[in-house]
């Protein structure tokens, strides 16, 4: 949140009328990085599950 | 018909019958190892096989078969752990990077270009792979 909000004041900045509004920019970034800390965390829970999956499915993997 | 040649008929359908389950689980065991080596496929960050150039449909045929089966397995796994079958492949691939591809084989991380693997250099582990 407080990344956010930083992201946020920085765009507001330079910004001229409506500048603040118009936040779809500064809004991706922060998407992509929460999307890959949580895939990061999933991808190291299935870690174990993958490895069987591996070894269950010969000639597929 | 004697007993004797009677025996050696089934002793020889039997042989036959084992040698041909061996030589069909080989294949079918080796399917995607088989790909890689061809070089006409490579492992991808997504968790699926990809065609590195043009291929044969043959060799098209039996990818999509491999990657159909992985994706059953995947979506399995997926609702087993209440992830997403996205999560549960890019997962699989971690390990497939970093242990199925070998020397001179081709892989093709997130940036979408084909590489192939160097001598014995490990292939760069994907970020998603923590």
């Amino acid at each position: 949140m407080r990344c956010l909000g930083r992201i946020l004041v920085l765009g507001c900045t330079p910004a001229l009328l409506g500048g603040c509004v118009q936040v779809s920019a500064p809004e991706r970034p922060i998407e992509i990085n929460l999307n890959i800390n949580i895939r990061q965390e999933v991808v190291v829970s299935l870690r174990e599950d993958v490895r069987e999956l591996i070894q269950q499915n010969p000639g597929v993997f | 018909m004697s007993r004797r040649m009677k025996f050696m008929i089934a002793a020889g359908v039997a042989v036959a019958a084992l040698a041909g389950g061996t030589a069909y689980a080989f294949v079918y065991q080796d399917a995607a190892a088989q790909l890689r080596a061809s070089g006409a496929v490579g492992e991808q960050a997504d968790g699926y096989l990809g065609l590195v150039g043009s291929a044969s449909a043959d060799v098209r045929a039996q990818m999509d078969s491999v990657n159909i089966q992985r994706r059953a397995a995947y979506t399995r796994l997926a609702s087993q752990r209440g992830a997403t079958i996205e999560e549960v492949a890019a997962a699989t691939a971690c390990t497939l990077l970093a242990t199925r591809v070998g020397p001179g084989q081709y892989y093709r991380l997130t940036d979408g270009v084909w590489r192939r693997r160097n001598g014995s250099e490990p292939v760069p582990r994907p970020d998603h792979c923590g």
